[in-house]
């Protein structure tokens, strides 16, 4: 931690061109063939996430374009620009701008495809058609069953495995070594343990931990602490309890103070009621589940996404007692 | 054309049965009425009669006073506000005699649901002492007769329900009125303001009067140009109130569309106050909160796709929705006015700040905006908290502006800003250092230049000296030619080469 500015590790140790990718090889190989021809197709990249997805594309757009590719790189993330329209014209937009050199095409990256209603899906298998003569699409999605089969039949689908754990330490490990920073090597299989094979977290709880000092296996306790689940947990066991005020009051405070959206927040309650960490029992469970997905689809068509979680939090001060008492 | 009594006046009713389809509140109000006159006065010395406005409440009144030879005295709401009104007037005249021919006497209180639980807690006080004490019939009018400080009077009095008057049998009775006026008049037309009124027959009388004097007749096209739907503008206090007493659908879904209220502010002051309201029952709290919910999916839909057609659907499930959800009776709670509208201002400049670092984020670190507010962002706070000193280099090395870092860093904005100064200074000193080498070595390449460049100048030198020695032989050979006044062939051939 010697110079005067810092990156995020998980930005300064990210893999800039294919070859620097450890793993994922079966992945790697197939996109190097892709460059050595300089015909890509279509792709879709899907899997867990922290697995390599962005890295991968990014990669290759490096090795496609050399240091400069950013200019021939349209990155989007679909859970950010507002609807299919920005979207079009922002690829409009990019298909006009100057080709590459030496490579025929370029690149729209699209992050978190699987985000897009069915609709906007259809629209963007339209521009994927309209733009093909300029333009690849690498769609990005976590969950590749959530994106339509007209799209899936038109990309080179890959699957990116979790990461297993050696493979993490080892990077872990490198990580500190670079930065001078000692660890413990239980602590770096802890991280790995709470970061399920996600290397960005894995990453992200390692830097938390040195910004301690030492990363110790305490460290990284402490440090697991800068994300919610903890305050997420505490809004769940409220409204079990039966105190609707408390928890809405809660909820209130992370959704403005933390500025966490509606759809974050239910979804880590429902990794959260998934969790073994709540001793609830499994019959409620079930019932908190599918509310919780009646909720979050509601949020997608509501306006107010605060109203729809204290709506399953009623149901949940309503629901809890019930299981408590029985 | 001269400016005729108003008709709901003019054609209100003479008599009980001239009162259009109240038959069940009749077959009570009337005994009651005759005990009264019989020397031998009725239990309960009040009656109060409710129902949806202009469906015949005080006509009722009004044709027993005239069939039965009585004095009504009236007061309204806005008269009796205060305890004193009330003891003057009403006691007086509830128990003295009437003048002759006068057989008897009826008080009238109406719109007692007006009556506002906080401030006019005397009012009502009066109001029972003066059923304790009267020797003439009370008679009350509410359009909602539920409110928790209505109780005391709900209980000492006799209830009588007025029903809204349906169309088969309102229509003939406006078609009567137009007939006696001799005006011309369209079926549908009359259906349609019936439509409009909701069953408001007082108000159908009114609409229909405006058009005929106006025009002469009443069309469907005239109709449907000139009548609005009212809107009995209510404070959000009185549609909470309104609203959470509510009985029927109808009075709830009139109850949230009666206010000035904008959409979204509307469904905030209701969403404020139903967990308030409905606190106590977990039951009736989540099936208000389900109807509060599907409301919100309405309102989605109508933003997104500008489907207002979809509204009436968004109104029933925030007024009728939210009112039928409970199953038992809930006591007035302490409303309040919404919190998130307090809130949401004063973390606007916060939120701008979150954003603005969210998209800084997903730029730089090639994620979502809203994965840098879940994750990023918490994880630069923790570091921010934690280590001041390694977070005032990342703070340079994102680009973070002071605002952001004040965001981030909290309690620790001044430690980090202090660091992140000696930081700037250190590596300006280091830049001034590489500035000074690179201007001396700058220097010491220019004086090699300066070298160069005389060498270059002094050839410059000798070629202008050879032009000018040109110019000076061309400008004497001018001269000659001039004195020979001409150019030979030899000098012509030279001078076009």
């Amino acid at each position: 931690m010697s110079s005067a500015y810092e990156m995020l590790w998980a930005e300064k140790y990210r893999p800039k061109t294919l070859d620097e990718i450890v793993d994922q090889e079966e992945i790697v190989a197939r996109l190097k063939k892709f460059v050595e021809e300089k015909n890509v197709p279509h792709m879709l990249f899907a899997g867990p996430p922290g697995t390599g997805k962005t890295t991968a594309a990014l990669a290759l757009a490096h090795d496609l374009y050399g240091e400069n590719y950013r200019q021939y790189l349209l990155e989007l993330n679909a859970s950010d620009e507002r609807g299919i329209d920005v979207i079009r014209t922002k690829v409009k937009e990019f298909a006009r701008s100057r080709t590459p050199p030496n490579v025929p095409f370029k690149i729209v990256l699209l992050d978190e495809a699987d985000n897009m209603t069915a609709d906007a899906q259809q629209a963007l298998r339209r521009l994927m058609e309209l733009y093909s003569a300029t333009t690849r699409f690498i769609l990005i999605a976590n969950f590749p069953s959530k994106i339509i089969e007209p799209i899936q039949s038109r990309c080179a689908y890959f699957r990116f495995k979790p990461l297993p754990k050696d493979k993490v330490v080892e990077r872990l490990m490198y990580i500190c070594k670079n930065e001078g920073v000692q660890c413990e090597k239980e602590a770096l299989e802890e991280i790995y343990e709470l970061s399920e094979g996600d290397m960005r977290k894995a990453i992200n709880i390692l830097q938390a931990a040195a910004a301690l000092g030492k990363v110790t296996v305490d460290a990284v306790y402490k440090a697991i602490g800068y994300a919610h689940p903890a305050e997420i947990r505490e809004v769940i066991t409220k409204a079990l309890n039966g105190n609707f005020m408390e928890a809405s009051k809660h909820l209130r405070k992370l959704m403005l103070e933390y500025g966490l959206s509606g759809v974050d927040v239910i979804k880590s309650i429902h990794k959260e009621i998934m969790s073994n960490n709540l001793k609830i029992d499994d019959r409620l469970r079930v019932l908190i589940a599918d509310y919780a997905g009646e909720v979050q689809f509601r949020m997608t068509e509501g306006a107010d996404d605060e109203i729809q979680l204290q709506a399953f939090l009623a149901k949940l001060a309503l629901l809890g007692p019930r299981f408590k008492s029985a | 054309m001269k400016k005729s009594i108003p008709w709901i006046i003019k054609y209100r009713p003479k008599r009980v049965e001239d009162v259009v389809n109240q038959e069940k509140a009749k077959e009570l109000l009337i005994p009651w009425i005759k005990k009264w006159l019989s020397g031998n006065p009725p239990e309960k010395k009040g009656a109060l009669l409710w129902g949806p406005p202009g469906v015949g409440k005080t006509s009722l009144v009004e044709a027993i006073c005239n069939e039965y030879n009585l004095e009504k005295i009236e007061l309204n709401a806005s008269d009796f506000r205060r305890k004193k009104d009330i003891e003057r007037i009403a006691l007086v005249a509830a128990t003295k005699r009437p003048l002759p021919p006068k057989k008897g006497r009826i008080v009238l209180l109406d719109e007692v649901d007006g009556l506002s639980p906080r401030g006019d807690e005397g009012a009502i006080s009066a109001i029972l002492e003066l059923l304790e004490k009267a020797r003439n019939p009370i008679i009350m009018t509410a359009n909602d007769p539920w409110g928790q400080h209505l109780r005391p009077i709900r209980e000492r009095v006799l209830m009588v329900e007025f029903k809204r008057i349906p169309k088969t049998k309102a229509l003939p009775y406006l078609m009567k009125i137009c007939e006696s006026e001799g005006i011309y008049c369209e079926k549908q037309a009359l259906a349609y303001i019936w439509e409009k009124n909701k069953g408001d027959l007082r108000a159908c009388i009114n609409d229909m009067q405006a058009i005929a004097e106006a025009y002469g007749k009443i069309t469907l096209d005239l109709a449907k140009a000139l009548v609005v739907e009212r809107d009995r503008t209510l404070t959000p206090w009185e549609m909470l109130q309104h609203l959470f007493y509510a009985k029927y659908f109808w009075q709830a879904k009139k109850a949230v569309t009666s206010t000035d209220l904008d959409y979204d502010t509307l469904f905030l002051w209701i969403a404020e106050n139903v967990p308030k309201q409905y606190g106590d029952d977990p039951e009736d709290l989540w099936r208000a909160m389900e109807a509060l919910s599907r409301a919100d999916v309405y309102y989605g839909r109508i933003k997104r796709r500008m489907n207002w057609s979809l509204l009436p659907y968004y109104f029933e499930m925030l007024g009728p929705g939210v009112a039928l959800a409970k199953e038992k009776y809930h006591k007035r709670a302490r409303w309040s006015y919404p919190e998130k509208i307090t809130l949401l201002a004063k973390t606007k400049e916060q939120r701008r700040i979150r954003e603005e670092l969210a998209t800084l984020l997903s730029l730089t670190q090639h994620v979502s905006k809203s994965y840098a507010k879940a994750e990023i962002i918490p994880l630069l706070k923790f570091i921010a908290q934690h280590n001041p000193q390694y977070f005032a280099r990342l703070a340079l090395g994102l680009r973070l502006t002071d605002e952001m870092i004040k965001f981030l860093a909290g309690k620790e904005y001044r430690t980090v800003i202090r660091i992140k100064e000696k930081l700037l200074k250190e590596m300006e000193e280091e830049a001034k250092i590489r500035a000074a080498r690179e201007a001396k070595e700058y220097l010491e390449r220019k004086a090699l230049e300066v070298v160069e460049e005389e060498k270059v100048e002094k050839w410059e030198e000798k070629k202008e000296e050879k032009a000018e020695k040109v110019e000076k032989r061309e400008k004497k050979e001018r001269k000659r030619e001039e004195r020979r006044g001409g150019l030979t062939l030899l000098d012509f051939l030279n001078k076009k080469k």
